[in-house]
């Protein structure tokens, strides 16, 4: 693939459904986002917004079609994809440190030989996209859930992709976390022209920084601009009758 | 060529209890083994693969019992019976939706079920079974000797080409999915020469205690490393420290090579808990 002529991407999916264990996630899904823009889902906890992140990214299997168009062909391969979930799974104690993991990519040279200086300045300039160069010697285990988020955001741009996949980013960590995250990508996406689809609660966020919003809750339940699709009818019908924007602290969800 | 080895080891490391050939073959063998059981453990614990180890080193009762019925050498079933089990678990973990811990059990139980079964029914094979389930690294043969050097030099070189993407593997698949690593090729190339490991590796240490020699040394490198190729440096030292004092210990004291040289591997590890906070000072 040309990721010089052809950077931009943009996603169309076609009546994707995914089924786990017998019980549907998600169901008959047609959307887009649009090539160089933030899309945002947006849906209440259990709506299958991360399973649609996964299912965009390759990860688990699904029925329909997501077709990856650049300005001259649509198709089903897979453009370079950045994905950022909300936590990682792994295991606290290993002993690695953030530049150790933003190296396992840059170097083919095991790692008990040092690293690579290219693969060394390689994720130095990964973290400086990411505003956390402080954090390169810092153990992996030892990060906070923001800090850590920043990390992986840094690993996902150094693939150099055509898309970025973010669940929820920051849960958690300050009020302000998600804000300013969700800024700092909307700057590196103007800069770098990939196209961003992210999973958010903070519907203030998003009606702030997303060009275009899809309403999910098994199926799409609207998309448009934050303007059109974030009306209080459209907002008590996702999340039920009492809610409105504002902002959620909540916990790592699964959404 | 081995005999330039000895006479080599005859000059250089001039202890009595290494003057019986016995016991040179041995420590060459041990030299084999450790190293590739520790290269291979820092990745089994960053995998959680320890139980997935047991299961293989377990259905040796079944490879040995086969060979011995078969009348073939039975370091060759036990090989390739081991591989056959952790392709098998390998292939259907990847496949289901049961837990990894209940499909392993499964096969862990089958292999010793099988592996007994067929033992009492000829009751004369269970003699030989003995040398499965302790160890005899001081019986090693010249051939056998060849067969954990050749497994040294696959797992090193092995390892020396994947351990960077084996360990973003371990710490996340999907992530490393999304960059383009070949999860599933690297995780039957793993299981494949991790069975290999296991099985080649029940020679010198015995059945019982051969996951140890892959777990313990990581575990003790886990604990004292900073990075991750600390970890492999670490483990390295902590398998051949404790290969080489094991051998000699057990020589001295007329016990089991194998399960000596896991209880020293097991005091390195209990030490670097203080050594650790005494590092971290």
């Amino acid at each position: 693939m040309n990721h010089q002529n052809e950077h931009t991407h943009h996603i169309e999916l076609h009546d994707v459904s995914v089924k786990r264990g017998g019980s549907v996630i998600l169901e008959n899904v047609n959307a887009e986002m649009h090539c160089g823009e933030v899309t945002a889902l947006i849906g209440p906890n259990g709506a299958g917004k991360s399973t649609l992140l996964k299912a965009i990214a390759g990860l688990i299997a699904y029925s329909g079609v997501i077709h990856f168009c650049t300005e001259n062909t649509c198709g089903s391969g897979r453009p370079q994809i950045g994905y950022v979930p909300q936590y990682l799974d792994f295991d606290h104690g290993i002993p690695i440190t953030v530049l150790d993991f933003l190296s396992m990519k840059e170097q083919r040279r095991p790692l008990w030989f040092g690293h690579r200086r290219n693969a060394a300045s390689a994720a130095k300039e990964g973290l400086e996209w990411a505003g956390a160069t402080h954090l390169m010697k810092r153990p992996l285990g030892g990060l906070s859930g923001g800090e850590m988020q920043r990390v992986m955001l840094a690993f996902a741009l150094l693939g150099k992709p055509d898309v970025i996949l973010m669940d929820e980013p920051v849960s958690g960590v300050d009020a302000s976390g998600e804000e300013i995250f969700i800024e700092l990508l909307h700057k590196l996406q103007a800069e770098k022209h990939f196209t961003v689809t992210l999973v958010s609660h903070d519907l203030s966020v998003v009606s702030a920084h997303a060009d275009h919003v899809i309403c999910l809750n098994r199926t799409v339940r609207g998309q448009g601009s934050a303007g059109e699709v974030l009306t209080p009818e459209n907002i008590s019908l996702l999340y039920g009758v009492h809610s409105a924007i504002h902002h959620h602290p909540g916990a790592h969800n699964h959404g | 060529m081995v005999d330039i080895i000895y006479s080599g080891m005859d000059k250089l490391l001039p202890f009595q209890w290494l003057a019986p050939v016995f016991m040179k073959k041995a420590l060459l063998a041990l030299l084999c083994v450790a190293p590739a059981c520790a290269a291979m453990g820092v990745l089994v614990v960053n995998f959680r693969m320890a139980f997935f180890s047991d299961a293989v080193s377990h259905s040796a009762f079944t490879g040995v019992a086969l060979g011995l019925m078969l009348a073939v050498n039975p370091m060759i079933t036990l090989v390739l019976f081991g591989v056959l089990v952790g392709l098998g678990i390998t292939r259907l973990r990847s496949g289901s939706e049961l837990p990894s811990d209940t499909v392993i059990g499964v096969f862990f139980s089958a292999a010793v079920a099988l592996g007994i079964v067929i033992m009492s029914h000829r009751r004369s094979l269970g003699r030989y079974l003995e040398a499965f389930l302790y160890g005899d690294v001081l019986a090693v043969s010249r051939g056998e000797l060849a067969g954990m050097f050749a497994l040294l030099v696959i797992v090193l070189a092995f390892v020396g080409y994947s351990y960077n993407e084996l360990f973003l593997i371990g710490l996340n698949e999907d992530l490393a999915r999304t960059r383009g690593t070949r999860v599933r090729l690297y995780n039957y190339a793993f299981s494949v020469l991790l069975a290999l490991v296991v099985t080649v590796s029940i020679r010198a240490i015995g059945i019982l205690l051969v996951t140890a020699m892959l777990i313990v040394p990581a575990a003790t490198a886990r604990s004292l490393a900073r990075s991750a190729g600390g970890m492999f440096w670490y483990a390295l030292a902590a398998a051949v420290i404790s290969a080489v004092a094991g051998l000699a210990a057990s020589f001295h004291f007329d016990t089991a090579t194998g399960a000596t040289v896991i209880l020293i591997a097991a005091i390195l590890f209990a030490l670097s808990y203080p050594a650790n906070i005494i590092l971290r000072r």
